[in-house]
């Protein structure tokens, strides 16, 4: 295997020819610039803005890293952000009237209870000369709620729900 | 403007310019650019020819040689100085350029440099293209394309073992320490590719 047993000197001679290919002329003027602006560059700002975010926070980083990653996930986080913010606006919708309709059915019971207010008392309930001695609910909100019975239908909601109480003296 | 009409030989570790370097690399160590300018400066030529010779194309060589100078920066923090940092970069720039063409397998595209003016007045090239040598006129244009295709159809080893010995005129105990293999490997895969590519170029040069 040694050099000697073959004849490599035509090779060599043509392989010098390799050595006589040049870039284009003022090529390696430029290119150590070259170099040191790109070193420059992802030194100063060359990262994204999500790599320089990671870089310089840990967990929200993660997370941001995470987003850019998989776009969707944006999506899907905002899709359920959206969600739950209505989820939340619909729950609190019905636990104030519902306790509207505690506060009205609590007033009805005992009138001179002193968290109610005169102004919504009066809203609440007309006086005894003005009914006849009857208390009528007038609460549209308490009133129209449908009524869901042991069998899972609704009630009809024209029938408004009317409390009789004897008129206090 | 360069001109590779000799070939590139490894750094002498005893000359004074060597010593220099070790400063230059401290200093860049520290991120001191301009120190790091005058190192791309004084090895941005062999690195780019050896990378050329590999991919046969200006553009991929630029691309890898600049990437490989980029990644010796941010790497320079684990250079220990067990070796050169000569022998350092050029690990990178071979191992760079050799992934490369792993993924590009079988998807060359030759975009060859420009022969030098001297190239037709070099007495062993102008023997080949005389009508003695060959056993078919070429002109040395021709010859640079059969060579450059010859050279491709070699396995990334031995095609880098070639370049770095016979074009580059690197040792081969400084092969083996950049290829990281032992001096046998690197006398076997030259052999083997001295063979081949004689094959593949026999219509051009007398055996």
């Amino acid at each position: 295997m040694s050099e000697k047993n073959e004849n490599f000197e035509d090779l060599k001679k043509l392989l010098k020819l390799k050595r006589y290919e040049i870039p284009p002329p003022g090529y390696f003027n430029n290119f150590s610039g070259d170099v040191v602006s790109r070193i420059r560059a992802g030194e100063a700002g060359g990262q994204s803005f999500f790599e320089r975010i990671q870089a310089d926070s840990g967990f929200w980083g993660n997370i941001l890293f995470v987003f850019q990653r998989k776009p969707g996930l944006i999506g899907g986080l905002a899709t359920s952000m959206c969600l739950l913010l209505l989820f939340g606006v619909v729950l609190l919708d019905h636990s104030e009237s519902g306790q509207m309709a505690t506060d009205a059915v609590t007033a009805e019971a005992s009138p001179s209870a002193p968290d109610v207010s005169p102004t919504l008392a009066s809203a609440i309930s007309l006086e005894p000369s003005d009914t006849g001695g009857i208390a009528v609910n007038t609460n549209p909100v308490a009133s129209l709620q449908p009524v869901t019975t042991f069998a899972g239908s609704s009630a009809n909601p024209l029938f408004q729900p009317v409390g009789f109480m004897p008129a206090s003296q | 403007m360069l001109t590779m009409s000799e070939p590139a030989t490894v750094p002498d570790p005893n000359a004074p310019a060597n010593v220099l370097e070790g400063d230059l690399v401290r200093r860049a160590r520290r991120g001191d650019l301009p120190a790091y300018d005058e190192l791309v400066k004084r090895y941005q030529e062999r690195i780019y020819a050896t990378i050329y010779h590999m991919t046969g194309n200006h553009e991929d060589a630029n691309d890898l040689a600049q990437d490989s100078f980029i990644k010796a920066y941010s790497a320079l923090k684990s250079f220990k100085g067990g070796s050169s940092f000569y022998t350092w970069l050029y690990r990178i720039a071979v191992n760079k350029t050799i992934n490369f063409l792993k993924q590009r397998r079988n998807k060359h595209h030759l975009s060859l440099n420009d022969l030098d003016f001297n190239a037709e007045h070099d007495p062993d090239l102008v023997a080949l293209i005389s009508d003695k040598t060959p056993t078919r006129d070429v002109n040395l244009i021709e010859l640079q394309n059969k060579l450059n295709e010859a050279l491709l159809k070699l396995s990334e080893p031995h095609r880098m073992v070639v370049v770095l010995h016979d074009v580059q005129g690197v040792s081969h105990e400084e092969i083996a320490e950049v290829v990281g293999c032992n001096i046998g490997t690197v006398r076997s895969r030259l052999f083997y590719a001295r063979q081949q590519l004689q094959g593949y170029l026999a219509d051009y040069i007398k055996t």
